[in-house]
């Protein structure tokens, strides 16, 4: 492997890491918090991306420069957070937290591919692109490879933010504390006076945001399509796994791992590219059942 | 109908409630309670496994609700109230197992408390920051454990975490606390000095508590009044020295631990 192709997948796997760590992260959140796995977080993260198209395509047209694609971008995330997030856990998920688990998927999965019928309704089938994004930031030029500065240094820039962001959040702000001891102890929450229902919903519209922006940042790179959200949602749940359910900093490593061990695949041995995320996951746990950073009792976020 | 109390004067009590019935099965856990709560005097809740002592504090702080009667806070209706709904008026709850947030300090628990007390006005501040840090220390302080303030809760002892649990309780600003035998679990020598400090604590904040409590010692020596339950209702009230000598009392409640 000579050093350009080696860049190459080094740089494809930071940037598609970048990527699926931060819809893994929304994800990561919603089952620390409130122990649902959420299903429809792929179709939120796919209804970003279609926002986030659709919304530029809008706004271009009416004349706005390129780069006005990033605030839209937010502004779909947000969007999607708030309007699909919000009702989701408001009028479903709040009524099934005490019930078994495989309903609570089931329900989370149902809400998935209504989801995924929706898009198509109002989207249709054909791809969309929109790249103005991209094309904004230019291109660099590293050890004579050439890559886009948006992937290759936004994106893992976008999810480092979030990363320490998020951890920050949790650890030294009001409302975080609040959040980590309603997930410690929902009982003892409630009973000091802290609306644990309120607490949820916010969460879940925070991990949808990310879901959401996940979407919005990909829709540049690729192409949108029915089904985008399938792949990511069993992406980010192989990153989430991997690393232990309701671990953040540990989720950042795994999709660091899949990702390089997918885009080195790529060129080293196409044919496994597709393979090696859950490969990588079945090993990982096969040994450590509980996730590489997962502790089989404590749960911590 | 407002009650009146023994005073003369209109005010209504701190708490009362007015014929609470609830089955659990085709057990009567509460069986027409009507009882009132004065401020400034500590009841002591005793009787049989059973009797509905816990179904009580739990209706009253809203965890169950009644199938008939109501709850008064002051004169006002909080029967129907979520839990935290009623803990913002000043009814407060402690569990037999300490509810303390194991994974942060002592003092991090109380600025929690502060926190959810308080409402969200600046929700990204640094929680070790809010205006109530000082005030919290003084309630640490309050329960003799400011040496333990920045040590996380897994640490500490069972009678240490009591106390926290006390204090965090307080955080609240209650009006009224409802314990649930704040003695259980702690070294049987150290039960009189974490009643002391506790009752103390809570004489010094102004708080009137209502506490269910097996070891007749300590009812004696820190309750005011004493209410004996007995299936689902309230059989007997009175001072602890009229009621501990009471010979149903010994028969029933007390037994061979006197005798």
């Amino acid at each position: 492997m000579n050093l350009t192709i080696f860049l190459l997948a080094l740089f494809d796997g930071i940037s598609y890491a970048a990527l699926v760590f931060i819809v893994a992260l929304g994800l990561t959140l919603i089952f620390g918090v409130m122990r649902i796995l959420n299903v429809a977080h792929g179709s939120l993260y796919a209804i970003g991306a279609y926002a986030t198209v659709s919304l530029t395509g809008f706004f271009l047209a009416l004349g706005f420069a390129p780069v006005f694609a990033f605030p839209l971008m937010l502004v779909s995330a947000v969007l999607v957070g708030v309007l699909l997030g919000g009702p989701i856990e408001w009028l479903l998920l709040r009524r099934i937290y005490d019930k078994p688990e495989v309903l609570q998927l089931l329900v989370t999965f149902a809400v998935f591919m209504i989801l995924e019928d929706v898009q198509r309704l109002l989207w249709g089938t054909q791809p969309y692109f929109q790249a103005s994004a991209l094309q904004a930031l230019g291109n660099v030029t590293v050890f004579g490879v050439t890559y886009t500065v948006y992937q290759l240094i936004l994106l893992p820039l976008v999810a480092i933010c979030l990363l320490f962001g998020l951890r920050f959040f949790l650890r030294h702000t009001v409302i975080g504390k609040l959040i980590l001891a309603t997930t410690e102890d929902r009982e003892a929450a409630q009973s000091i006076g802290i609306d644990a229902d309120r607490v949820f919903l916010f969460t879940f519209v925070v991990g949808a945001v990310l879901a959401g922006l996940g979407g919005a940042l990909a829709s540049p790179t690729t192409s949108i399509l029915p089904g985008m959200g399938a792949d990511m949602i069993v992406l980010s749940f192989a990153v989430v796994a991997t690393a232990g359910l309701g671990q953040i900093e540990g989720a950042a490593v795994t999709a660091l791992m899949i990702g390089l061990g997918r885009s080195f695949a790529v060129y080293v041995w196409p044919e496994v590219a597709v393979l090696v995320p859950y490969l990588i996951m079945v090993l990982v746990l096969l040994v450590r059942p509980e996730g590489l950073f997962g502790s089989p009792v404590a749960r911590k976020i | 109908m407002t009650a009146t109390n023994k005073a003369g004067t209109a005010k209504p009590p701190l708490l009362e409630t007015r014929e609470l019935m609830i089955k659990f099965g085709g057990v009567t856990a509460a069986n027409n309670v009507s009882m009132q709560i004065e401020a400034g005097r500590n009841l002591a809740i005793i009787g049989p496994n059973g009797a509905g002592k816990t179904t009580f504090l739990n209706i009253c702080t809203g965890w169950i609700k009644p199938r008939s009667g109501k709850v008064f806070l002051e004169g006002e209706d909080i029967t129907p109230l979520p839990p935290r709904k009623i803990v913002r008026r000043g009814v407060a709850r402690a569990f037999q197992i300490p509810q303390l947030f194991t994974e942060h300090t002592a003092l991090e628990n109380l600025l929690i408390s502060a926190a959810a007390r308080e409402g969200l006005r600046n929700p990204l501040q640094n929680l070790h920051n809010i205006r109530q840090r000082d005030e919290m220390m003084h309630l640490l302080d309050l329960v003799h454990c400011t040496d333990v303030a920045d040590r996380v809760v897994v640490e500490l002892s069972e009678g240490q975490r009591k106390l926290i649990d006390i204090a965090v309780a307080l955080a609240l600003k209650p009006r009224l606390l409802l314990m649930d035998e704040p003695t259980s679990g702690v070294a049987s020598s150290q039960k009189h000095e974490v009643m002391e400090i506790l009752v103390g604590a809570l004489a010094e904040a102004g708080v009137t508590s209502v506490f269910v409590e097996h070891d007749m010692g300590i009812v004696a020596r820190h309750a005011d009044e004493v209410a004996v339950w007995n299936a689902g209702n309230v059989q007997l009230r009175g001072t602890p020295q009229e009621i501990l000598e009471h010979p149903d009392v010994i028969r029933d409640v007390i037994g061979e631990e006197v005798a």
